[in-house]
C-alpha cells in the first residue's frame, strides 16, 4: 500500500514474533490524514486492538514503532521515532519518543512503522533491509549491555568489504531482559526512556531491531521544502533558546534557573531549592566536564553533551538525570552522576523513574517504613544498587517495581512521586502549578512534555505567576495538543521552544514582556477560544515553521489551527484508549505532598490546586466531570467511541 | 560590597560566575559585569536576595544579586 502524500513510505509491517509471520498492516491515507504518524499513528493502531482487558506482558499487547512524515525529510531535528505500547509501569498506553538514527533508517528501509506482536520462542533480533525482514538468533548477545550489544550487531552487519552497513538500531539491556518495569530501549546513545517499553521488548524476547536500506523519503514539494528548511535552520540557530542556551549548556543549563524559581526538586520533592545546586549545574558540567556537543541527524540544536567516564567518551546527563540523581537524593558529586548516567544507559533503565524510586526508598527508610539501608546523601553503593535492579537481585528486585508499587507495599503514598504509576520529571510543581496539572493529566503518567511543559511559561522562558491557577488549564491544553502534533510529525519537541518570539526571550525586562507575563494567566478565555475553534487560526504563524514544513513535505493542508486540532485528536484518542483500562478523573492525581503540603509554609499558594484546575481543564477539553471525552467531543474529532470489535 | 552571581549562558560570556562589586543601585551594577555590556546586562533577569528586582532597586552592603537569562528545554 503506497501513499499519495509525501513524507510517507506508504508501508507498515506487522511482525508476529511467535510465528515469525510478516504481513503488511493496512494503514490508509484517510487514516494518515487523521492520525499523521508517530505517537498518534501508534495510538490509532493500539486503539484498534486493545479492548481494556489486556496485560502489558501478554501476547495481546503490541509494541508499535512509528516514524512521522517529517522523519528523514531533512527538516530540522527530524530524525525522531516513537515507541508506544501498553505500559507495564502504568497499565495504560505509553509513548516514548527518541532521536538518534533509527527513525531515519527505518524509513530508508521503506517503512513508516512496525507493529510487533507475540513472543519469540527464544531470544531473537530482527534485521530489516529494504522492507525485507530476517529473524536472527540472539542467544549470543542476550545478557549484553546496550553498547556491547550494538557493537556486536555492527559486527554482524559487516559486508564482504569489511565495512559495516549503514544502519539504525534499537536494543534493550539486561534491565529489559529481566523485566524491570521502567527499563528503556536504547538507540545508539539516545534513549526511548519512559514508560517501560524496554520491559515489553524484553518480555517479547526481542533483543534488538536493525534497519537499513536505500529508499528515499518522498517530499511533496522539494524545492519549497529546501528553501523553507534553510530558513527554519537559520531561525533555530538565531533563537536564544535553540541557538544559544541549548547548544551551549544543554538541558542541564536549566538547573540554576530552576533553583532561582524554586522548582528544583530536592530530597524527593520535599523542597524546591538545593544549597549545593551549583556543583551539579549545567554551568559546572559545561565548564569542567563537557568535551563536545552532539546532536541527532539534521539537528541544529545539538543539545547532547559528551563527557569522559573511565577514559572513554560517553553521553553526558540530561537535566532530569542531573537533578534527580543530584538534588533529588542530596548528592552534589557531579562525577558520580556522569558515571551513573552511563551505567543506567548501559543497563537500559529510565534514569527518571529509577532515580525517583531510589529517592522514595531513601525517604521510606528515613521514616522507618522500610528498612532498606538507603540514605539521602549516602551514594557509595548506588552503582551496585543499579546493577541489582537490572539483574533483579536482593533489594534491587523490589526497586525494579517503581515507587507506586513500593508505596502500596510499604506505605508512604504521600511521597511516592508519580502520576498514574510513572514517576515525575525533575520540575517541582508546587511553584509551577500548571505543570502540576500537566503531570496529572498526561496520558502516559508523570511526564513534563506529554503534560504540556507549561513550566516554560512559569519561570523559565517567561515569568507568569507560578502559583496562580488562572489560565493554566487552557494553556495546558493548548501546549499539550501542540506538542502532541510536533511529536506525531516526527520532530523533536525542542523545536517548539522557538515558538516564543525572540524579543520576549532576549528582553525579559522589556515592557511588552512584562505585560505578557502579567496578562497571560488572565487570557484563559482567549486561549480557550483558540482551543475550541482552532479553525480561526487559519494561517501560518511566522514564529512557527512547522505547519509550512508539514505542508511542503506531505502535501496536506495544515494551517496552525489544523495543526492544533490534529494534536487534540491524538490527545483524546490516547485518553479514550486509557478509558478502557479504567482512566478517569480519579486517576488524574498527584501525590499528597504536592497537593496538600506547602512547599513554603509562609506561602499558602505553594501547592498544586489540582482539583480546581482539573475542573476547568475537563470543561475546556470537552470532557465530562469524570474526565472522560463526551460523545460530542469524540464526534467532533472523528474518534470512534467503541471498543474494537475485531482485530485488524 | 554586593555579591554578584551569574548563571546560564551569561556566565559563559562573562567568564566568571561569582564576584563582588561596590554599587548602590542595580542599574549601576549592570555596568560592572565583565565582558558584558550594560545594554546586554539590562536584558538579564535580575534577582536581589532571591526576589525579582528591577534596575532601580537599591542595593545595600551584603546583598546577593543574581543575573540569568530566560531558558527552556528539558
Amino acid at each position: 500500500m503506497s501513499s499519495r502524500y509525501g513524507g510517507y513510505m506508504g508501508k507498515v509491517l506487522k511482525i508476529n514474533l511467535t510465528t515469525q509471520e510478516v504481513s503488511e498492516y493496512p494503514f490508509s491515507d484517510e487514516e494518515r490524514k487523521l492520525y499523521i504518524g508517530g505517537k498518534m499513528m501508534a495510538a490509532k493502531i493500539l486503539g484498534d486492538h486493545l479492548k481494556g482487558t489486556e496485560s502489558p506482558f501478554s501476547e495481546e499487547n503490541l509494541l508499535v514503532i512509528t516514524t512521522g512524515p517529517l522523519t528523514g525529510s531533512g527538516a530540522p531535528s527530524s530524525s525522531r521515532f516513537n515507541i508506544s505500547t501498553l505500559s507495564p509501569q502504568t497499565g495504560y498506553i505509553t509513548s516514548s519518543n527518541c532521536g538518534g538514527h533509527f527513525g531515519y533508517y527505518l524509513k530508508k528501509a521503506g517503512l513508516d512503522a512496525l507493529v510487533l506482536t507475540g513472543r519469540c520462542e527464544k531470544p531473537a533480533w530482527i534485521e530489516i533491509q529494504n522492507e525485507k525482514v530476517v529473524f536472527h538468533d540472539a542467544e549470543d548477545i542476550w545478557g549484553m549491555k546496550t553498547s556491547e550489544t550494538q557493537a556486536a550487531l555492527d559486527d554482524k552487519l559487516r559486508m564482504k568489504n569489511g565495512r559495516v552497513r549503514k544502519n539504525g538500531k534499537i536494543c534493550i539491556g539486561p534491565a529489559g531482559e529481566n523485566l524491570v518495569l521502567y527499563s528503556c530501549i536504547v538507540s545508539n546513545e539516545r534513549v526511548s526512556g519512559r514508560g517501560g517499553t524496554g520491559a515489553v521488548m524484553g518480555w517479547m524476547r526481542l533483543k534488538a531491531v536493525c534497519a537499513s536500506g536505500n529508499r528515499e523519503v518522498p517530499v511533496h514539494d522539494k524545492e519549497k521544502m529546501v528553501k523553507h528548511t534553510q530558513k527554519w535552520f537559520r531561525y533555530l540557530r538565531k533563537h536564544p533558546l535553540t541557538g544559544n542556551q541549548l547548544p551551549k549548556l544543554g538541558t542541564a543549563g536549566l538547573v540554576s534557573a530552576m533553583q532561582m524559581k524554586h522548582i528544583l526538586s530536592t530530597k524527593n520533592y520535599t523542597y524546591g531549592q538545593y544549597d549545593e545546586f551549583e556543583k551539579v549545574s549545567g554551568e559546572e558540567l559545561a565548564e569542567k566536564y563537557n568535551i563536545v556537543n552532539k546532536g541527532c541527524l539534521t539537528c541544529p540544536i545539538r543539545c547532547a553533551r559528551t563527557v569522559e567516564v573511565d577514559g572513554q567518551q560517553v553521553k553526558g546527563p540530561e537535566l532530569e538525570t542531573l537533578v534527580l540523581l543530584g538534588s533529588g537524593i542530596l548528592n552534589s558529586d557531579l562525577p558520580s552522576i556522569l558515571r551513573w548516567n552511563y551505567e543506567l544507559d548501559e543497563l537500559g533503565m529510565d534514569t527518571i523513574s529509577c532515580a525517583n524510586t531510589i529517592s522514595y526508598a531513601m525517604e521510606a527508610n528515613e521514616k522507618g517504613l522500610w528498612d532498606n539501608g538507603l540514605q539521602f546523601s549516602r551514594t557509595e553503593e548506588l552503582s551496585r544498587i543499579f546493577e541489582d535492579i537490572a539483574y533483579r537481585r536482593g533489594i534491587g528486585d523490589e526497586l525494579a517495581l517503581g515507587s507506586r508499587r513500593l508505596s502500596e507495599k510499604y506505605g508512604g503514598k504521600e511521597f511516592a512521586i508519580h502520576a498514574k504509576g510513572m514517576e515525575l520529571a525533575a520540575y517541582e510543581p508546587r511553584k509551577a502549578v500548571g505543570l502540576g496539572l500537566g503531570y496529572a493529566t498526561s496520558n502516559r503518567g508523570g511526564c513534563h512534555l506529554n503534560g504540556g511543559y507549561l513550566v516554560i511559561l512559569e519561570g523559565l522562558g517567561l515569568s507568569i505567576d507560578q502559583t496562580t491557577y488562572h489560565g493554566k488549564a487552557d494553556l495546558t491544553m493548548l501546549f499539550q495538543d501542540l506538542m502532541e502534533m510536533i511529536s506525531a510529525s516526527g520532530q523533536c519537541l525542542f523545536t517548539s521552544y522557538a515558538f516564543f518570539p525572540t524579543p520576549l526571550m532576549n528582553h525579559p525586562n522589556a515592557w511588552y514582556t512584562k505585560m505578557i507575563n502579567k496578562v497571560l494567566p488572565y487570557c484563559g478565555a482567549v486561549v480557550r477560544l483558540i482551543n475550541k475553534y482552532p479553525e480561526i487560526a487559519h494561517m501560518h504563524l511566522p514564529v512557527f515553521h512547522h505547519t509550512k514544513g508539514f505542508e511542503y513535505t506531505t502535501g496536506m493542508k495544515m494551517k496552525f489551527g489544523d495543526y492544533i486540532r490534529c494534536g487534540e485528536r491524538g490527545y483524546n484518542l490516547e485518553r479514550q484508549i486509557n478509558r478502557r483500562f479504567g482512566v478517569d478523573a480519579d486517576r488524574d492525581t498527584l501525590p499528597g505532598r504536592l497537593t496538600r503540603t506547602l512547599q513554603d509554609p509562609k506561602d499558602p499558594k505553594s501547592k498544586v490546586p489540582l482539583e480546581k484546575m482539573k475542573k476547568v481543564y475537563y470543561h475546556a477539553r470537552g470532557w465530562d466531570r469524570n474526565g472522560l471525552p463526551t460523545e460530542r467531543t469524540l464526534r467532533k474529532l472523528k474518534i470512534s467511541s467503541g471498543v474494537p470489535s475485531e482485530v485488524k | 560590597m554586593v555579591q554578584v552571581k551569574i548563571y546560564g549562558v551569561a556566565r559563559l560570556k562573562a567568564g566568571v560566575g561569582t564576584f563582588t562589586r561596590e554599587a548602590s543601585t542595580a542599574d549601576e551594577l549592570l555596568g560592572m559585569i565583565p565582558n558584558i555590556t550594560k545594554k546586554e546586562a539590562k536584558d538579564l533577569v535580575l534577582l536581589v536576595n532571591g526576589k525579582p528586582a528591577g534596575r532601580h532597586t537599591r542595593l545595600k552592603d551584603g546583598d546577593e544579586v543574581v543575573l540569568l537569562a530566560p531558558a527552556g528545554g528539558g
